[in-house]
């Protein structure tokens, strides 16, 4: 037990487990956000654990879910698009504070990974979490008319 | 094809070739011969498949 695991573990339980339960009940506006944001919390969660445990392998995990999360995300915005763009989600003050979220752990474990290949691994995560997740955004209230053709 | 845009195309894939290698090296954890050789192999593959794609968006 050490400070990364409990913000890891403090991350997974109110952050996804809030994404969880947004998807789970509310309007589709709601929950299109909520599953982006899952994503885009579970991906700091596991640089913390992979820095808690000193396991690296978690981080290629965390690579993953950076780049597959946002694509999930597009397909729903291609599928829903019909009814998203009669509802569109205005979400931003939170896709921002979880992109924030996002940077600040980036940082962290920058910071203690220190100068070395393993930093700049992070910092593509970091590019990809915080991109990915911005863009999928942006797909899900309509910004992308190519996004609408359904 | 002429001998300019032959140029240029070599020119791509060596560049996309360069990125790809380089995030290979930044990805793996341990640094020797076989990941070096498998690495540059499998950033020529998707080097030629990034140049491909360009090609079939971009129309040129």
């Amino acid at each position: 037990m050490n400070g990364w695991t409990v913000a890891a573990t403090a991350t997974l339980a109110a952050g996804v487990g809030t994404a969880a339960w947004g998807v789970a009940t509310g309007p589709l506006r709601r929950r299109v956000v909520a599953q982006n944001l899952s994503t885009s919390l579970a991906c700091p969660a596991l640089l913390l654990l992979s820095e808690g445990y000193d396991r690296p392998s978690y981080v290629d995990l965390a690579l993953l879910l950076a780049l597959l999360g946002p694509v999930g995300t597009l397909v729903f915005a291609r599928l829903l698009a019909e009814e998203l763009a009669a509802d569109p989600p205005h979400a931003w003050g939170l896709t921002y504070a979880v992109a924030g979220f996002g940077a600040a752990v980036v940082i962290a474990v920058c910071v203690a990974a220190g100068p070395s290949r393993a930093l700049v691994k992070l910092l593509v995560v970091g590019t990809l979490l915080i991109g990915g997740n911005l863009t999928a955004s942006r797909a899900l209230s309509g910004g992308f008319a190519g996004s609408r053709r359904g | 094809m002429n001998r300019r845009t032959t140029l240029l195309g070599v020119a791509e894939v060596l560049a996309w070739w360069a990125v790809l290698a380089l995030l290979w090296l930044v990805f793996i954890s341990t640094v020797n011969t076989l990941e070096l050789v498998v690495g540059a192999s499998a950033a020529l593959i998707g080097a030629f498949a990034a140049w491909g794609t360009r090609r079939a968006v971009s129309g040129w």
